[in-house]
């Protein structure tokens, strides 16, 4: 019956091979526990969040891959798809269009694609949402960075 | 009509109580048009047991077209929402292959596919990542190749999540939507309840997915579907007897547009009961409106705005008792009144209705009484059709007080009219509304009659009043929703409220289905 335990394995043993295709994404698996990860993603180029690292928590459920895994941030983001809050991120293929085929690699790969590009229309965050709904890039970018530099970036002296 | 705003005209409504409207020659001219006036039936019930047949119905339609096979024909019309012109006219725009393809459907040409992993002895499927052996795995019309274990998991969590109408592919990325005969065979073999359920959702997504179908919203459930044919603008009546808005599923409610009885009924609900406490134990103060409780002391009551009244009369004290000036207050307060007054009359008629629609086995008695008797006729069908007219303008009639509540007081349409506007239109509504009410009154007066006891002379003037009178109110109900839908809802120009139109036989029952 363990089928994700089997499943996860292998995902282990293709990130250990693959640890250097996808230089973005460091995805580490708890010493103890297969059903708990944490992944170091690197925010996109040419957005606010760039020269950050983010770190993301996965949970993963016993039904996996039926059901998806729980994952949120653990660095502070401000982003109007994630609650500023707990870090809980809401992005689709996270809850009804999941797809046994995803995997945590491909995840971590989907969400870099939501730092890039935010749903405003749908937002986690109302205030970063707002801003950007109503045309405020430039507010939105620069809250964007300054928490990045605040939370993401490693401290200068 | 068009220049109520004429102060001459507004005197031929105001001093309505003494016309005698049967005289006036138009009491005959009714049913003429009412002939004319919407023959089309367009509403059928489907009763629980033949909704597979209708459903089979339009699956043919598609199935002969586009020479298809089940499956794919009812993914299709999942998708399109069991809209059949819809999915010819995509058909004609942006032909075949975009219409599948938006859909999900891929139509494989050979079912006898050799599975990929025929050559090799055993298959890794990339979703458990076992080795399985080549018979345990399931190859989808996309193409996509997984074991039998996954898949089965797969539309489990998916059945149970509801979403089984439309199951994709585990794959990434992949639109298509799973085979539902292969569905079936491997859920089945693991779980039938499951599989049941899959059979039921499918089948019931002919009405859940179906703009032009609807569950009679009658409580307990009937087990019928309605269909209407084209306008989801209308009032229909289900083979168990309900009535209902097709649009909003809620109880009929014309002339209120399906906004404004949803508005009112969530208030209604709310402040029915402190309007019942405020209305029993409080008094409005004769100048600012405010409702005043009397708890104890002389009849002498002195406001909080400053003027002194008498409690019984709820006149203004000065020197003596005299009668304060008929002016309107401002609008905030005027509204609260408004709402007040408008609430009170709908539960009065709400609960005329209830009373009226007790007599109908009264007079069926008395009807029968009436059969017994050696009479000439033996048709009492203007008897009942006089009852439900009744019954239908006592409906309206309560309904047009949430109507005129939210279209002059309240502030849901405060920017389509100027405040003369305004006046004038409310003033002729009302005017409306109390000639149309008055007569409603009249014909319940009657109908109340001990008409069994009447000598054949009697009966046949009864015959002619009830006639008449019954002709009159529906002619001015008529009159009313014309008005409404031209003149008031027909001129807003920022927001849109439609009413189902009226039909002066009755709210339209749905005819049963041809097929079962």
């Amino acid at each position: 019956m363990q089928a994700s335990r089997a499943r996860l394995f292998k995902e282990y043993k293709e990130v250990q091979r693959e640890k250097s295709a996808d230089p973005d994404i460091q995805l580490v698996c708890d010493d103890s526990n297969i059903f708990k990860w944490t992944a170091l993603i690197k925010g996109p180029s040419e957005t606010p969040y760039e020269g950050g690292v983010f770190q993301l928590a996965f949970a993963v459920p016993e039904q996996y891959p039926l059901q998806p895994p729980q994952v949120r941030f653990l660095t502070k983001i401000f982003h109007p798809n994630v609650h500023f809050k707990t870090g809980e991120i809401c992005l689709d293929i996270l809850k009804n269009a999941w797809s046994p085929a995803w995997t945590l690699q491909s995840v971590c790969r989907a969400i870099i694609a939501l730092m890039a590009h935010p749903e405003p229309d749908s937002p986690l965050n109302c205030d970063s949402g707002n801003l950007l709904r109503s045309g405020d890039i430039r507010g939105f970018q620069s809250m964007a960075r300054m928490y990045t530099r605040l939370a993401a970036m490693p401290k200068k002296g | 009509m068009e220049d109520y705003g004429n102060s001459d005209d507004e005197h031929q409504y105001l001093d309505d109580d003494e016309v005698d409207i049967d005289d006036n020659g138009y009491s005959f001219e009714a049913p003429a048009t009412e002939n004319m006036a919407r023959a089309s039936a367009s509403s059928m019930v489907i009763p629980k047991e033949s909704l597979l047949a209708a459903q089979m119905g339009d699956l043919l339609r598609v199935m002969d077209l586009l020479s298809l096979k089940e499956k794919h024909a009812r993914t299709l019309l999942i998708h399109y929402r069991w809209d059949v012109e819809k999915v010819f006219a995509v058909l004609v725009e942006e032909g075949k292959d975009k219409l599948f393809a938006q859909a999900g459907v891929t139509v494989v040409e050979n079912d006898h596919q050799v599975p990929l992993s025929q050559c090799s002895s055993t298959f890794c499927c990339n979703i458990c990542c076992d080795d399985v052996s080549p018979q345990e795995v399931t190859t989808m019309d996309c193409g996509h190749c997984f074991c039998n274990n996954c898949w089965t998991e797969h539309f489990i969590v998916k059945i149970n999540d509801g979403q089984s109408r439309r199951i994709k592919c585990m794959a990434l990325k992949c639109n298509v939507v799973c085979d539902e005969a292969k569905i079936r065979c491997l859920v089945s073999a693991r779980d039938s309840n499951i599989a049941d359920k899959f059979e039921r959702f499918l089948l019931e997504s002919y009405i859940d997915d179906n703009r032009r179908v609807k569950w009679c919203p009658s409580v307990p459930h009937c087990g019928n579907a309605i269909q209407v044919e084209a306008d989801e603008l209308c009032e229909v009546e289900c083979a168990c007897g309900f009535q209902f808005c097709f649009s909003c599923s809620s109880v009929a409610h014309s002339p209120c547009s399906c906004l404004m009885w949803e508005l009112w009924s969530k208030k209604f609900e709310v402040e029915s009961l402190s309007l019942n406490w405020i209305s029993s134990h409080t008094k409005p103060c004769p100048k600012c409106c405010k409702p005043i409780e009397k708890n104890g002391g002389c009849n002498m009551v002195r406001c909080k705005c400053g003027i002194t009244f008498n409690w019984i009369s709820g006149l203004e004290y000065s020197n003596g008792y005299i009668e304060v000036s008929e002016k309107r207050p401002e609008h905030g307060k005027w509204r609260l009144e408004s709402y007040y007054h408008c609430h009170k009359l709908y539960k009065a008629h709400t609960e005329s209705f209830r009373l009226e629609y007790e007599m109908k086995e009264d007079i069926q008695d008395k009807i029968k009484i009436l059969g017994e008797k050696d009479t000439s006729s033996k048709d009492f069908g203007w008897i009942k059709d006089g009852l439900n007219k009744l019954f239908r303008a006592r409906r309206i009639l309560s309904f047009s007080y949430p109507f005129a509540f939210y279209m002059f007081a309240d502030d849901l349409l405060k920017n389509e009219m100027t405040r003369e506007e305004r006046e004038i239109k409310q003033n002729f509504f009302e005017d409306q509304q109390q000639q149309f009410e008055t007569n409603i009154e009249r014909l319940s007066l009657i109908l109340e009659e001990n008409f069994e006891k009447y000598s054949e002379h009697q009966l046949k003037d009864f015959r002619m009043r009830v006639i008449t009178q019954s002709v009159t109110a529906d002619y001015l109900c008529r009159n009313l929703y014309e008005w409404i839908e031209t003149d008031l809802l027909g001129s807003l120009k920022h927001s849109v409220h439609k009413i189902a139109p009226f039909n002066s036989a009755a709210v339209e029952k749905a005819s049963k289905i041809p097929y079962c």
